[in-house]
């Protein structure tokens, strides 16, 4: 079976990186941009199962990205999931109303990701493989 | 990262981002280690890292506690404060 495939928009590197390293081992594969723009750009290119969203990204905002996506229909039925550091009070809410299927705020536990992201995808647990090392692309 | 030149209302909302974007760094590479997706580590560099994990979870719970809702309007900040208040009666 092919793997799943999450596109990880981010504007901070090294989240990218990490959770690149997280779902490789859960044999999810992983897409990334660091900004708006190139997220919609990236989600046409690779039409990804699911897309783990920050809220804060140059070239407009998470929230843009959403409104983008829901313009066009095989990228409307993405599920999103909003992964930021902004205050949950403020945004939660609004990145639920926005069409997100969950909001977490940064810190985010992993194993709390990874049961977010099955559940979004409708799949059981996958058993992590503890060797991977492909760094390059992130 | 530039040097912040915020008003004193915009600055704990800005803190509390920046410090959650370098915590959630430091946990998710902390955890990458500790489960062995970089290399099996030995026992006493396992403890070591649990042990930034830990104070990790403590300067989390110290932001959830004094920062979190710095976004959010007056009437959010009071709809929370009544439900922490009617979760302690």
């Amino acid at each position: 079976m092919d793997s799943m495939k999450i596109l990880i928009v981010d504007d901070n590197a090294d989240i990218r990186l990490g959770m690149h390293l997280r779902l490789k081992a859960s044999q999810y594969e992983t897409f990334f941009a660091a900004d708006a723009l190139s997220g919609v750009a990236e989600a046409r290119k690779h039409r990804p199962d699911l897309i783990i969203l920050d809220l804060g990204l140059p070239a407009g905002d998470g929230f843009t990205v959403m409104e983008r996506l829901k313009q066009v229909p095989f990228l409307a039925v993405i599920p999103v999931i909003v992964v930021s550091a902004r205050d949950g009070l403020a945004n939660q809410k609004r990145a639920l109303d926005a069409g997100a299927r969950a909001f977490l705020q940064k810190p985010v536990n992993d194993a709390e990701l990874l049961a977010v992201i099955r559940q979004a995808l409708g799949v059981p647990a996958r058993r992590e493989r503890p060797e991977c090392y492909d760094l390059g692309s992130v | 990262m530039t040097k912040p030149t915020r008003s004193t209302s915009e600055l704990p909302a800005y803190l509390s981002h920046e410090l959650r974007n370098a915590l959630a760094c430091i946990q998710q590479f902390g955890s990458i280690l500790v489960d062995g997706l970089a290399g099996e580590l030995s026992g006493e560099q396992r403890e070591f890292v649990g042990i930034m994990l830990e104070n990790a979870s403590k300067i989390r719970r110290v932001l959830d506690s004094t920062l979190d809702g710095t976004e959010s309007s007056p009437e959010e900040r009071a709809i929370r404060n009544k439900r922490v208040s009617k979760l302690e009666t």
